[in-house]
């Protein structure tokens, strides 16, 4: 059990430590950037009319101590980070915990969802893959996993789009219903929110399905020419029993070991699926923050947010793994 | 023994000897033509990189604004055809356009098709000028003496989507090719001093490359692709683009180079080479290096699409390439209104060959990595 904790905090430690050298890099970029939040803010101002000087663009650096030494600034924006603050969005200047709020739980939620969604499906249809020698069967559950690479999300996402708005009149955007945008969550808004989200959990879900299937359908197929299989077999074992108790407990641990990349897969599509389907309430915001205001500090903080959950993931399978798989366990136990 | 049983053996003999003795690209090859998916890939792959590389000369007008047919925008297609009710001709033909305005109109520009005209088709016409190695060229494949021909239709600003499309297909493999080279060179440099150092400096760097790894690198590319100047022309854009697609795609690349090093340096025909006496120099040349290619190859192969798909992505929300340039991205970003479904439906051929390049390349990669793993044939 003491092993086991040192095991769960040394893995804690390095998640922290991933997580502290991935916003060294992020805040970096965003810090390469020309320009920065002085400038732009009395730019802002100037166009409204009022005369900026030099000096006033000093002062105001001053004032969001952006004369401060890079390190310390970062050292700084970490410490916040961890608490939940982020300090002031630069364009829009307000306070940015607050801006993001629910977005971001609703966003990574949405992703998860999805993930979810993936699996549920490719587990069984992987393994129905592996193990069926119908070639019609494979051949066509072949061309679909293709087709989820190579028929991207957004074009996806548009093609059910338009074919709702023309079918139904209904263009499936947004998250909720005008009505129920500020509302207090009660029991009609998240039946309102149940029926929206399914549409961006499908097309998010969709590509990431087609790796998954792909994934353990490769993972399977390799476990199941394995002699304990054949051993298996032998002893008389056969059908489901087989395959639940033998390949498909050995295949799981490099699925549940890829899950947070997976979910990374899922975070570069959300903002492009967010602006098609016009979810102000997700990954949109971020486009926003970047491509329209070049907002460095509020799309730092959401690229802090997605690579946090992911770092989240990566912990808690590895955590996971140690539990439900005894060869790691023996490893992490000595 | 008859003689034709000695005759097999020899046959079988020789297949063996040809077998055992053939290079790792013969055996490759061997294998990978046995696929007819990858082999059917394959083929198209072919055909769509080079319709992408003489797309000047295959397609009939200038991409750009340059080549637009002002008197037909957001025209439907216009298919040559042999027959009509005039009687057949053994040329194919289109219909003149006439574009004109009149009490009859409300006064707005109308285009009309006048079936009575007709327009031969004809081959290795003059028209738009084109460079190749510095030499410039006027002769295109096809085109009309007088008058336009669009295949795929016209856009909202009368340019060719055929011409387009072609030169779309160039853009985007360029793109791409730039792109998996930077990366492979990154993953050549990271993943080789990881995976032949071992030790403290393999961990090191393997905890670098997974932190990058957790970074979902679209929306931190769109981050920096925000940035880049109004100002800037578009090859300079271009080549960011392609610079952040390399940039995206290392880690995964890096990763399998280290361990493909890793499994490789430790393998017994390495241990045997050393133990007679063979310099690493040697080692690395003659038995890690073309142990190692072929996967490469596969790996780059495979990380293509991808690439493509990146620029698709970034152009598509409009921080990519911008419209002068044509990638398929640029092409994508303009299905994207519902005027375009309602009516202009030929705004689609070029998704089709999107769809269809993407594909190539994945039942392309499949098939390779299934024939470079030796132990594929045992296998089944």
């Amino acid at each position: 059990m003491i092993q086991f904790l040192r095991f769960a905090m040394t893995r804690a430690v390095l998640a922290f430590i991933t997580l502290c050298f991935v916003s060294f890099i992020v805040f970096s970029l965003m810090e390469l950037v020309p320009g920065d939040c002085a400038e732009r803010y009395l730019a802002f101002k100037n166009s409204q009319g009022a005369q900026i000087s030099i000096a006033d663009i000093e002062a105001e650096r001053v004032r969001l101590g952006l004369d401060r030494p890079f390190f310390e600034r970062w050292v700084k924006w970490i410490f916040g980070a961890f608490q939940g603050e982020f300090g002031d969005s630069c364009i829009l200047r307000l306070d940015i915990s607050q801006l993001l709020g629910q977005k971001v739980w609703l966003s990574i939620g949405i992703c998860l969802g999805s993930l979810a969604v993936a699996y549920a499906i490719a587990i069984p249809v992987g393994i129905i893959a592996a193990t069926s020698r119908n070639p019609f069967l494979n051949n066509s559950l072949r061309l679909v996993s293709y087709l989820g690479l190579a028929l991207p999300n957004f074009l996806l996402a548009l093609m059910i789009m338009l074919f709702s708005t023309v079918m139904f009149g209904n263009s499936l955007t947004g998250l909720f219903s005008p009505e129920y945008r500020d509302a207090p969550w009660d029991w009609g808004r998240i039946k309102d929110f149940l029926s929206h989200v399914w549409l961006p959990v499908f097309i998010l879900g969709w590509s990431a399905t087609a790796f998954a299937i792909q994934t353990v359908r490769a993972l399977m197929s390799d476990e199941i020419s394995k002699l304990y299989v054949t051993a298996a077999a032998a002893r008389g074992v056969s059908g489901r029993r087989l395959l639940m108790r033998y390949p498909a407990r050995h295949a799981l641990s490099p699925i549940i070991n890829s899950l947070g990349f997976d979910l990374n897969r899922i975070f570069n599509e959300l903002p492009i699926v967010a602006l098609i389907l016009t979810l102000t309430e997700a990954g949109s915001l971020l486009i926003e923050a970047l491509a329209r205001s070049n907002d460095q500090q509020l799309a730092g903080a959401i690229i802090f947010f997605l690579t946090g959950s992911i770092v989240a993931i990566n912990f808690i399978t590895d955590i996971v793994l140690a539990i439900v798989d005894p060869r790691i366990r023996r490893s992490i136990l000595g | 023994m008859t003689e034709a049983n000695i005759y097999d053996n020899t046959v079988d003999q020789n297949a063996k000897d040809a077998y055992f003795t053939a290079s790792q690209g013969q055996l490759i090859w061997t294998r990978f033509k046995k696929q007819k998916a990858a082999m059917v890939g394959a083929w198209v792959l072919v055909f769509l990189i080079l319709s992408g590389i003489f797309a000047p000369f295959l397609t009939p007008y200038d991409p750009t604004i340059a080549g637009r047919d002002k008197d037909y925008l957001n025209g439907a297609p216009t298919i040559p055809q042999f027959c009509d009710d005039n009687g057949c001709s053994l040329r194919p033909f289109v219909y003149a356009l006439e574009r004109s305005r009149s009490a009859k109109t409300n006064f707005r520009w109308v285009t009309t098709i006048n079936t009575d005209k007709r327009q031969y088709l004809e081959f290795f016409v003059e028209g738009s000028h084109f460079k190749y190695f510095g030499i410039t060229f006027n002769t295109h494949l096809f085109g009309l003496d007088e008058g336009f021909v669009h295949l795929f239709g016209t856009d909202s600003t009368g340019k060719d989507i055929f011409s387009r499309t072609f030169h779309a297909i160039n853009t985007s493999l360029a793109v791409g090719t730039i792109g998996v080279f930077i990366a492979f060179v990154l993953a050549l440099i990271i993943g080789g001093i990881s995976g032949y150092y071992g030790g403290w400096v393999d961990s090191f760097i393997q905890m670098v490359t997974d932190a990058v790894r957790t970074i979902p690198a679209i929306p931190l590319f769109m981050a920096l692709a925000a940035f880049i100047p109004d100002t800037w022309s578009a090859e300079e854009r271009f080549f960011f683009i392609s610079i952040i697609l390399g940039l995206i795609g290392w880690p995964t690349l890096a990763r399998r180079v280290r361990t493909h090093l890793l499994t490789e340096r430790n393998q017994e025909y390495v241990l045997a080479a050393q133990l007679c006496g063979a310099s690493s120099g040697h080692v690395i040349r003659k038995h890690l290096l073309p142990s190692f290619t072929s996967y490469i190859i596969v790996d780059l192969v495979i990380s293509f699409p991808y690439m493509v798909l990146s620029e698709t992505a970034l152009s598509f929300i409009g921080l990519g390439l911008k419209d002068p340039v044509n990638s398929l991205g640029v092409m994508l970003q303009n299905v994207t209104s519902a005027d375009v479904l309602l009516n202009y439906q030929w705004y689609f051929i070029p998704v089709i060959f999107f769809i269809v390049l993407v594909m190539a390349f994945v039942f392309v990669g499949d098939g390779l990595r299934d024939a470079a793993d030796p132990y594929g044939d045992t296998k089944k």
